[in-house]
């Protein structure tokens, strides 16, 4: 048994173009954010899950937290259908253009704002892969970091997390002191289901606080004019034309395999 | 974490967001009341398939349709029976039809409409949950019912049971929920229909130059006739939409059981009849979907109000297929709206108590709806199509098809001959003058 130490837990959520519905614009090389409706970033559930397990196991609370438009909440709303007690959206003009550099500076303020004795992001969004934000976050603050990390066990009672990281040939096992941020690896636990309750609760009553960059007090640190991140030029790679064909039973199919794989 | 608990927090609850649901939630969200509408898609309409026409005089009566996402009104009807080479065809093009309210008659896809419609119940103050199953009704002992008292549903979710004063069941075609709670029966094989359809992309133009369009003008063609689909007893359809056509086939489970073809089969058989291809040549197919369809008449719709909870659009077998009139969302909306009424007139928002003769009224105002009188006066059709399909679906199309060559043929006999002999061809298909008249009668009801 572990004595309830009573963690915070903040979980930063992303918003992102779902998967599903993304197209690229052919001239600018740029996604199509406004075709496709926003969901909660994929990996963002592994977090989310892995935040909720270790509430179970060490106590205390789980807050989500996004930055960006205030229809951004529908994704803090997922996080607190899941099981997240709270949230915090990070909504400000002031925001707007910043990458990943003044974007985790200001998760790595509200995670501080909030006390945060744990932060799990998930290990890199799907509509910019860059994986940046959590070291990010760990770095502003000056806290540990567990990256790559597939499996979380909380030792409250010595102010650790130990992680199960997955790097090059194996798995490592590493404690890290609290305040510590973990990118917490894509598909390596099971997301729950919203409760019925819960989701009704999150979707109908359940009001995010709202926090501006000023109370963060980095106004003067974030959007466009504070991102570092210039980008060059972009391409996008004709896709290939597929042969077709259509056979009528499975030996043909065979056959045609045999065929084509004998050519090379 | 507290999680509140919403027990009885909500005076109804919907299962299913489709139109039915929707037109229920609305009714009973436009009276006031708190509702819940649970949805298995993630969003609504994205599990729903039909031709699509949808009728829209009860839609109008509930919401404000210039926003809707509707496709075109249907500015010309085709008829059209097919031997496996021939087409013989009835084309409508009636003047008043280019007029609003266009004969209250539009082509949708069911993925845009049906979320606009239930956006419009949660405008009214309905609560939508989507991605959430409703796997069985919740029972309690008394209320007068020997099985206990419809007082919740159960859901795949964890803690994923809600109660509420009375369940609209509008889960649609595959009606589980209300087969396992003992609302209604299994739908028997002879009542369901199969639809396969597939949604072709084109531009704009294409439609409009093929069709022969002006900007929202679209055409519904219905096909009979074993050029349609085989010798099952069912049709064909072609539905334009704005960037799209809809195309496909609908028929008794039965026959698709006995035959050797499945309904994708039959589909391509159809899109490849010399009278069709043209129209559907050189798409793109952006959907493709398959559903079942109840269209067992009256005689196969349940009680529609026991026990707490009522029955509405498909799941109470509301659909009409007369070969003429293929109708099944109006009945739908209609439905679900008077479900909607009868719950907003029993259920007493205070205190959660609900009166069942005020429910009652629900299959009463549905029997004086057009619902239920065109199931009722449609009602012999669906037995005559079986019992004389051979005439019907292909001895029919054969003889109409030899009389308009023999009609029309062009070489050197006087025409009166071919005249002669086109008459003699059909009088012969329908049994003589007299074989003519019997079926005459027979049928009469269909255009009255």
């Amino acid at each position: 048994m572990t004595v309830d130490a009573d963690w915070t837990i903040v979980v930063p959520v992303k918003q992102v173009p779902d998967a599903d519905d993304v197209t690229i614009d052919p001239e600018t090389g740029t996604l199509n954010r406004s075709d496709a409706p926003a969901v909660l970033n994929a990996p963002d559930y592994n977090a989310v899950e892995a935040a909720l397990s270790l509430r179970e196991r060490a106590g205390g609370e789980v807050v989500a937290v996004t930055m960006g438009p205030p229809f951004a909440r529908a994704v803090l709303e997922t996080a607190v259908a899941l099981g997240a007690d709270d949230a915090v959206l990070l909504t400000d003009r002031a925001f707007g253009g910043s990458d990943t550099w003044p974007t985790s500076l200001a998760l790595a303020r509200a995670a501080d704002e909030l006390d945060a004795d744990v932060v799990v992001c998930g290990e890199e969004s799907t509509d910019s892969s860059t994986g940046q934000v959590p070291p990010g976050i760990a770095a502003h603050n000056g806290w540990a970091q567990l990256t790559y990390a597939e499996e979380l066990e909380p030792r409250p009672d010595d102010d650790e997390l130990v992680a199960v990281r997955d790097v090059e040939g194996g798995h490592e096992r590493v404690a890290a002191e609290t305040p510590v941020v973990v990118a917490f690896e894509y598909g390596e636990n099971e997301p729950r289901a919203a409760g019925l309750h819960r989701k009704i609760y999150a979707e109908t009553e359940f009001e995010p606080e709202e926090w501006s960059a000023e109370d963060l007090g980095i106004s003067e640190q974030v959007g466009l004019v504070n991102s570092p991140t210039k980008v060059g030029g972009m391409d996008t790679a004709d896709p290939v034309e597929r042969e077709q064909a259509v056979v009528d039973d499975v030996d043909a199919l065979s056959d045609r395999i045999t065929e084509v794989t004998a050519d090379d | 974490m507290e999680t509140p608990d919403y027990d009885n927090e909500f005076d109804a609850i919907v299962v299913g967001a489709g139109l039915a649901g929707s037109a229920a939630a609305l009714a009973m969200a436009n009276q006031d009341l708190d509702v819940l509408v649970l949805e298995r898609g993630q969003s609504p309409g994205t599990k729903n398939v039909f031709g699509g026409v949808l009728y829209t005089p009860t839609v109008r009566e509930l919401v404000d349709i210039d926003d809707a996402p509707l496709e075109r009104y249907v500015a010309e009807k085709r008829y059209g029976v097919l031997t496996e080479t021939d087409e013989t065809a009835v084309t409508m093009r009636p003047g008043e039809w280019l007029e609003e309210p266009h004969n209250d008659s539009y082509t949708v896809l069911r993925g845009s409409f049906d979320e606009w419609f239930a956006e419009q119940a949660v405008d009214a103050g309905a609560t939508l949950l989507t991605e959430t199953t409703v796997t069985g009704l919740v029972r309690e002992p008394g209320g007068g019912a020997a099985e206990g008292r419809v007082v919740g549903v159960e859901t795949d979710r964890p803690d994923g049971t809600i109660r509420a004063p009375v369940v609209v069941v509008a889960e649609g075609a595959n009606s589980l929920v209300s087969e396992g709670a003992g609302l209604r029966d299994h739908h028997d094989r002879e009542d369901v229909a199969v639809a396969a359809k597939e949604v072709l992309k084109f531009d704009r133009e294409t439609i409009e130059q093929r069709f022969r369009l002006n900007g929202d003008q679209g055409v519904a063609y219905n096909y009979f006739g074993e050029g349609a689909v085989g010798d099952a007893v069912g049709g064909g359809f072609i539905y334009t939409n704005k960037r799209t056509v809809s195309v496909g086939v609908a028929y008794s489970i039965e026959d698709a059981v006995a035959s050797d073809q499945n309904p994708e089969e039959t589909l391509n058989d159809f899109k490849q009849h010399p009278a069709v291809a043209p129209l559907v040549r050189g798409g793109r197919t952006v959907e493709y979907s398959a559903h079942a369809i109840p269209e067992g008449g009256i005689d196969a719709v349940p009680d529609l109000v026991s026990d707490g909870a009522l029955l509405a659009g498909d799941a109470a077998g509301l659909v009409l297929n007369n070969g003429v009139h293929l109708e099944g969302t109006n009945m739908a909306v209609e439905s679900g709206y008077q479900a909607g009424r009868a719950v907003a007139a029993a259920v007493d928002g205070d205190d959660g108590s609900v009166d069942d003769r005020a429910l009652a009224t629900y299959p009463e105002e549905l029997a004086d709806s057009f619902v239920v009188q065109n199931l009722q006066h449609y009602d012999f059709f669906q037995e005559l199509a079986v019992e004389d399909r051979e005439f019907l679906f292909s001895e029919l199309p054969r003889a109409l098809a030899d009389a308009e060559t023999e009609y029309f043929a062009v070489d050197r006999d006087p025409k009166e001959a071919h005249a002669e002999a086109a008459k003699d061809r059909l009088l012969d298909a329908a049994g003589g003058y007299v074989g003519a008249a019997k079926r005459a009668w027979k049928y009469r009801k269909l255009l009255s």
